[in-house]
């Protein structure tokens, strides 16, 4: 605006500029007298200097803009004047008026808000201009060069991304550990060479830690699945079956021992029983005056035995110079004595050389049976249950069918036992699970027992 | 002295263990959790070898993890799913309090899982590794798949298992290699060689559940959890190593056979193709069409000594697995209503036969009981309405005995309303000496190929016998042997002698000479008899009493043996009696 305004300022300071407002005035402000300002401050240039003329030359300018689209000191005499030659055509034109009517002129309201400037309305910059367009253009032509070299922008990538991340996990979650339809693969196929450093799959958990080789070590070195005896077969074999029954016999007769001990701890005694006799005394207990006659051996054994702990005290005084060597001779005599005797044993135990062989192997002979038994214990321990928490492993009743419940044919068999008993205790057996009792149901709050209203009325 | 005093339980056995609680709280896991994470990972309870000092001087009963253990638990990348699915339950039951729908749905998609491939690596690094321990989850997988839906435990763990065992049976079907089979009061107990390795599993019978309540149902379902994945992965690899489509698809010319008219009237759509599978009466799609299976024949080596015997032996098992393979091929059978179906039909395909049954019965029927060439029908009901003359009536334990047996047994001792001979444990294999029921010699001889007729008991007995005096009697047959040879010899030196004398000219005369047939076997025979009284005569003292000792024993229960097959034969006598007495009774 400025730069247009100075132009219009030196176009006006030409001398052939004519001025379309005839009434300004010029003289009239340099008469007046300047008032001193400081000149230092935008302030005060605002404030005091005198722009008038200025303005009204730019309102003349912009006048002539808009009546004459441009300065009239600039337009070509053609455009200014023209040569009055009468009114050739008018005729004509007033003919074609009247065909036109009243129906052809323009309504006032029409012709008030028309544009009546020949000042051409600014265009709008924005509808046509684009912010950044070189730096658009520049990216976009970046883009079609990527395009055609066939890498996607990042944007892209990130949201194709996201896209298969989606899709895996929508997989996964459609297919859970136990869904029925879930897909298999060869697991144990050779792995892809990892390139990836060690050191960074490790630290970002990317890298499973090693299993320790101890624990794919069985527990125990049962069979997993331990086949019934043969008599346990649904036709069995007349002796096996027999021996199974009597194997079951027996654990059935062991119990019944432990059961009858335990009612045996626990049954009431006769001498425990009240008879009449031991009722009467101890109703009438503490009515009859006793006799206290025992009560004096009693303080006497009390009395004795303070004497018999002091009589060593008394003894214990200080030893004499002659307590002290002859004790001294005595030992070294005794020391002398044994000396002799260990002497004239190792002379005897030469001719008893053939009894002490007999007994060295008889030792060695120990020594192999116990060390035998040892390893039988352990190798037997091997296929044992442990101990493992509170609880010992119970074995399982064995499954037998009594004589007469022989079936004669398959369709007949009733099974017996439950598998999945069978294998949770098997399970157990091998120590891969601690036997446990089923927790019990524990109410956290008491139950209330309340009375409905509905019943009381009826009852 | 100097040093510090040692503090108790800062070293040793005390720090090596950890008790159950505390491991538990170190993995910040609530019990059931923790037991769950213990399972799915292969880490047991230890009883440690001094309880008093592990326990820092209390004897109260604890269970005890080692530390390093559940060191190595604290890395496992599925604790933190357990929590993610606590903060989910969590979750979830608030939006259900405040009854805000839309939450719960939300929350409900975005459940938490978790998968255990990783673990299962990790525990089985190889293949063989899983397959050696296969068992286990076989058991449980055909336990749980015959679980009613009732709410034990979840819909979709039983449907699992139903569909892994089913192509475990299939697998087993189509590399034929089950070997033996045994019907127990417990359930049905199978073996296999899978790739050389021996696995056993138990099958329950249909309908015997009874569900105990002091089995923890929440252990069991957890380590099902664990060997369906685990099945799962070795299914895969089995059916790939035998170039067979995965998930197991029906032949195409099965298919077209099994498409009945009324499919929809025994089971759903989606249901149906298992079902196809799991009657197991056709052969399944493989991924290149091979035109039957070469048989791989085993490559010669020229061995020496010890080896080719070794060698000439596992050829021979060879031919016999072979032959075993083949047990069924070419025969038709039909298994009527009352017998266990999936059993049999397992069993009978395993050895190449064809099956079929009754199409009201199951799905996957694929001839009807009026076909003429069916060969064999397996009945169980003493009396049979409609008969057909040119197959056999048989009860079903001829076909697990044949199997057992590894030949066909003859068939007239399985007929229906015959009492069956007593089932055998194939499972239990005698040394020599123990006693061995007669029903078993008998199978023995079958097996060696002898007629039946003969009475084999006493053999067997009397070879036991002989078995006794063995090193005895062969010394002294040696001599006896040696005797009578040179007594001919004399014998002839004596006539030309006598002849000699008489002063007549000796008949002399050449006659052709005749070949002395030498038994190869028996010199054989006396060379290893020899060899081995020498072998004894060479032992140490030592060596030699444990050997007595060893051979005491032997005969020891050669005894016995002998004692209980007198007492069987005994028993029989008298129930003979007994029955004659009763049929004379009765007449």
């Amino acid at each position: 605006m400025a730069a247009a305004r100075r132009n219009k300022r030196v176009a006006a300071s030409q001398p052939g500029f004519l001025n379309l407002n005839p009434n300004v005035d010029q003289s009239d402000s340099t008469l007046r007298r300047r008032k001193r300002i400081n000149k230092n401050k935008k302030k005060n240039w605002n404030k005091h200097s005198d722009i008038q003329d200025v303005e009204e030359f730019l309102d003349d300018v912009r006048l002539q803009e808009r009546a004459t689209g441009g300065l009239v000191s600039e337009k070509s005499d053609d455009s200014l004047f023209f040569v009055d030659t009468g009114e050739p055509s008018k005729n004509i034109q007033k003919g074609e008026t009247q065909k036109k009517g009243r129906g052809s002129r323009p309504l006032r309201i029409d012709l008030i808000l028309q544009h009546d400037s020949l000042v051409p309305a600014p265009k709008d910059i924005l509808s046509y201009q684009q912010p950044n367009a070189k730096k658009l253009r520049r990216i976009s032509q970046k883009a079609e060069e990527l395009a055609a070299k066939g890498v996607l922008p990042r944007k892209q990538r990130l949201l194709l991304r996201r896209k298969a991340a989606a899709g895996s996990k929508a997989a996964e979650h459609t297919s859970a550990n136990k869904h029925p339809e879930r897909p298999f693969y060869d697991l144990w196929s050779e792995p892809g060479k990892v390139t990836a450093d060690p050191w960074y799959l490790e630290q970002t958990k990317k890298k499973l830690v090693k299993r320790p080789a101890k624990l794919n070590e069985k527990p125990s070195a049962l069979p997993a699945v331990e086949v019934i005896a043969p008599g346990g077969s649904y036709n069995p074999e007349f002796f096996s079956h027999q021996a199974l029954l009597l194997q079951a016999h027996e654990v059935e007769v062991k119990k019944q021992k432990e059961e009858q001990k335990v009612e045996r701890q626990l049954a009431v005694s006769q001498e425990d029983t009240a008879t009449e006799e031991t009722v009467f005394q101890e109703q009438v207990e503490g009515l009859l005056e006793e006799e206290e006659g025992e009560e004096g051996p009693v303080q006497e054994d009390l009395e004795f035995t303070p004497d018999t702990s002091a009589t060593p005290s008394t003894t214990q005084g200080k030893k004499t110079e002659r307590q002290r060597k002859r004790e001294k001779a005595e030992k070294e005599k005794e020391q002398q004595r044994r000396t002799e005797q260990a002497l004239t044993s190792r002379k005897q135990q030469l001719f008893q050389l053939r009894s002490i062989r007999s007994e060295l192997k008889k030792r060695e002979q120990r020594t192999k049976l116990r060390q035998a038994q040892r390893l039988a214990r352990k190798e037997a321990q091997k296929t044992q249950p442990r101990r493992l928490g509170r609880l010992r492993f119970q074995a399982p009743d064995l499954e037998v069918q009594l004589s007469d419940e022989i079936p004669g044919s398959l369709r007949t068999l009733k099974a017996k036992g439950s598998i999945l008993k069978d294998r949770f205790k098997s399970l157990q057996k091998r120590n891969l699970i601690e036997p446990r009792e089923r927790a019990k149901f524990k109410r956290k709050h008491k139950l209330k027992y309340v009375e409905k209203r509905a019943f009381k009325a009826i009852t | 002295m100097g040093g510090l005093q040692k503090k108790k339980y800062e070293s040793g056995a005390a720090t090596n263990y950890i008790t159950r609680n505390k491991a538990r709280k170190k993995l910040q896991l609530s019990l059931a959790d923790f037991r769950r994470l213990c399972i799915l990972k292969g880490i047991y309870p230890h009883e440690p070898k001094h309880k008093k000092k592990v326990n820092k001087g209390s004897t109260a009963p604890r269970t005890f993890y080692l530390l390093k253990d559940i060191r190595f638990l604290l890395h496992e990348p599925i604790v933190g799913k357990f929590r993610e699915y606590k903060v989910f339950v969590r979750k979830l039951r608030k939006a259900y309090g405040k009854a805000e729908w839309t939450d719960v749905q939300r929350i409900r998609d975005n459940k938490p899982g978790y998968k255990l491939d990783h673990i299962v690596k990790e525990r089985y690094p190889t293949f063989i590794d899983a397959l050696r321990d296969i068992d286990d989850a076989l058991s449980m997988c055909f336990l749980f798949s015959t679980f009613a839906r009732t709410g034990k435990c979840h819909v979709q763990t039983i449907q699992l298992c139903r569909r892994l065992s089913v192509e475990w049976m299939n697998y087993i079907i189509t590399s034929r290699a089950l070997r033996k089979v045994f019907l127990s009061i417990k359930g049905i107990y199978y073996q296999a060689e899978v790739l050389g390795q021996p696995v056993t599993w138990l099958v329950p019978y249909q309908f015997s559940h009874d569900h105990p309540t002091d089995v923890d149902y929440r252990v069991m379902a957890t380590f099902t959890e664990f060997y369906t994945t685990l099945l799962g992965f070795v299914n895969f690899r089995l059916y790939q190593s035998l170039n067979l489509a995965y998930p197991p698809k029906l032949d195409v010319k099965a298919e077209v056979e099994l498409k009945g008219k009324h499919e929809e009237d025994y089971a759903m759509d989606s249901e149906s193709y298992l079902e196809k599978l799991a009657a197991l009466s056709s052969s399944l799609a493989r991924m290149v069409s091979t035109v039957e299976e070469e048989e791989a024949e085993l490559d010669h080596f020229p061995a020496e000594g010890e080896d080719a015997e070794t060698l000439e032996g596992r050829e021979k098992q060879q031919k016999e697995q072979d032959a075993q393979k083949k047990l069924f091929e070419g025969l038709k059978f039909f298994l009527n209503r009352e017998v266990p179906r999936e059993s049999l039909a397992f069993v009978l395909r395993c050895f190449g036969a064809q099956v079929s049954w009754d199409k009201y019965l199951c799905m996957g029927s694929t001839y009807d009981v009026t076909d003429q060439s069916i060969t064999h029908q397996i009945v169980d009901r003493p009396n049979a309405d409609q008969q057909y003359i040119n197959r056999y009536y048989i009860q079903p334990q001829w076909v697990f005995d044949s199997v057992n047996a590894k030949l066909l047994l003859p068939v007239a001792d399985y007929f229906p309303g015959v009492t069956l001979p007593p089932h055998l444990s194939p499972f239990v294999e005698e040394k020599d000496g123990d006693y061995v029921p007669p029903e078993k010699l008998k199978l023995m001889a079958l097996q060696r190929g002898e007629r039946p007729e003969r009475e084999e008991e006493e053999e067997e007995e009397e070879d036991d016998e002989e078995e006794e005096e063995e090193d005895d009697e062969e010394d002294g047959e040696e001599e006896e042997e040696m005797d009578d040879e040179e007594l001919n010899d004399e014998k002839n030196l004596k006539e030309m002698e006598k002849q000699k004398s008489q002063g007549k000219a000796l008949l002399v005369k050449v006659t052709p000479g005749k070949a002395k047939p030498e038994n190869k076997m028996r010199t054989e025979q006396e060379e290893k008899a020899e060899e081995k009284r020498l072998a004894i005569m060479m032992m140490k003292k030592k060596e030699k009493y444990l050997y007595d000792k060893i051979m005491f024993g032997k005969k020891r229960k050669v005894r016995e043996a002998n004692k209980l097959a007198a007492k069987r034969k005994a028993h029989e006598d008298a129930s003979k009696a007994d029955k004659k007495k009763k049929k004379a009774k009765k007449q």
